[in-house]
């Protein structure tokens, strides 16, 4: 990319400091984080997104920023972010492809990384990643087949002898879409092994490749997500239709989850009103003696909304947007059933 | 206007796996018309059903999602579907195996066909 002329950098710095509302923050933070300044161009991003929370291409440089500083949970987030108001946003797509790889979420790095190839079907890292997950996928079926126990290191082995990992972490053109313009190589080729997030410094995209992440990864990662009550839904959210997903319990408070911005109405309130007709709906069921309630859905004129027990008392309710089909909000409710269970298994 | 009403719930009765159809008034929560099976009470269900609709409806509106459309409950033995057809709603009890996709394409034809 070119490099700014030093006029255009004190335009845009005059812009911004004369109106905070300028959208010149946008390109002075690429500037400032091409001149290796990424906390700078993180508080132009972040004060900009106050003025602007629907910038897809903010959002979409933040998660670079997040991600060069090795915080891969809080870039998925941001990318996530952009997928809510650009479904067909490449970088995104690819950037979050990427770190599902990494996390070992194969079906979802899959969905990424397809929707990715379908709207840039040349790109030369999308086809390797999808290459190097064909692997991992391979890898984790012959283990599932053979009934193995879930021996990592011979995984790992196997995956390192199939050269996926190296492969794709020496391919130029791989590095290149994760290359800081300050020069730092984002990916590691002697990467072995991924690290948890949060834990290194500039964890690249591309390092987990070299290797599936170890059971005991997986673990602190899923920990990771747990942590933090408003990300734990965050791997469904962070593609499709879905507007969010909440668990509540039965005076309607909400334990954790959350809806993207945007959404009508507020988490709090959502969770309140919907504490009658939950009860309702477990008084119909009885009366028809249809046996136990396992869930209803709610096709509103602006939203669809899905609501399902977890445990007794406790709920999870997704929403998603009005032309999300039926039967993809079902499927999606089982999904968040599954984890709002493994929640309140660790946590509750 | 009750022979639009008998052929809508006729229609839906006809659909492989539902126990039963009925056209209840929004406001009363009374049966207008019913076609259930045997031992189930038409004005437990007409009171119920409309209880519940009207209680998502209002949930629904007070988190701004909007006008409620559509209603469907899952329990372990089958579902409840209601759609808002304006004065009335229509609901339909099914069994667990029926044919989803088309008991809700048939109940949402009977709402535009009284609309």
């Amino acid at each position: 990319m070119k490099k700014p002329a030093p006029a255009d950098l004190r335009r845009w710095s005059d812009e911004v400091a004369r109106d905070p509302t300028s959208l010149a923050f946008l390109p002075l933070a690429r500037a400032y984080r091409r001149q290796g300044q990424r906390e700078a161009a993180r508080q132009l991003c972040l004060r900009g997104l106050e003025h602007y929370p629907t910038h897809a291409e903010a959002h979409s440089l933040l998660a670079l920023l997040y991600l060069e500083d090795g915080d891969r949970a809080k870039a998925a987030d941001e990318w996530s972010m952009v997928l809510r108001i650009d479904p067909d946003h490449f970088e995104s797509l690819r950037g979050i492809g990427f770190c599902y790889l990494e996390d070992d979420q194969l079906s979802r790095a899959r969905q990424a990384l397809e929707r990715a190839a379908l709207l840039r079907p040349h790109d030369a890292t999308v086809q390797e990643a999808l290459q190097v997950l064909g692997t991992r996928q391979e890898l984790h079926a012959g283990t599932v087949t053979t009934n193995a126990s879930p021996d990592d290191m011979d995984v790992q082995n196997r995956a390192t002898s199939t050269g996926a990992g190296p492969v794709i972490a020496a391919d130029p053109s791989f590095r290149d879409a994760w290359m800081s313009p300050a020069g730092a190589d984002l990916v590691s080729p002697t990467s072995t092994g991924s690290r948890p997030a949060g834990t290194s410094p500039a964890q690249p995209a591309g390092a987990a490749f070299a290797a599936p992440a170890s059971s005991a990864d997986r673990a602190r990662s899923l920990a990771l997500d747990f942590a933090d009550p408003m990300s734990v839904f965050n791997s469904l959210t962070a593609t499709g239709p879905l507007l969010g997903v909440l668990l509540i319990d039965a005076h309607g408070l909400v334990l954790a989850g959350s809806m993207a911005r945007g959404t009508p109405g507020s988490e709090d309130s959502l969770g309140a009103m919907l504490g009658p007709a939950i009860a309702e709906a477990g008084r119909t069921v009885a009366h028809l003696a249809l046996g136990d309630w396992r869930g209803m859905l709610i096709e509103a004129g602006v939203a669809m909304l899905h609501v399902a027990p977890v445990r007794p008392g406790t709920y999870v309710v997704l929403a998603g947007r009005r032309t999300a089909p039926s039967g993809w909000m079902l499927r999606s409710a089982g999904q968040a059933q599954e984890i709002a269970l493994r929640y309140l298994e660790e946590y509750a | 206007m009750i022979d639009v009403y008998n052929a809508a719930v006729q229609r839906l009765s006809r659909v492989s796996g539902v126990r039963g159809a009925l056209l209840v008034d929004a406001q009363a929560g009374v049966p207008v018309v019913a076609e259930l099976a045997e031992g189930v009470s038409g004005t437990a269900v007409a009171a119920l059903a409309a209880s519940l609709f009207q209680r998502t409806a209002q949930a629904s509106e007070h988190a701004d999602f909007g006008r409620l459309t559509t209603l469907q409950v899952d329990a372990d033995e089958g579902h409840m579907i209601a759609v808002d057809a304006g004065e009335v709603i229509i609901v339909v009890v099914a069994e667990r195996a029926a044919q989803l996709g088309l008991v809700r394409l048939e109940a949402h034809r009977a709402a535009e066909s009284l609309a």
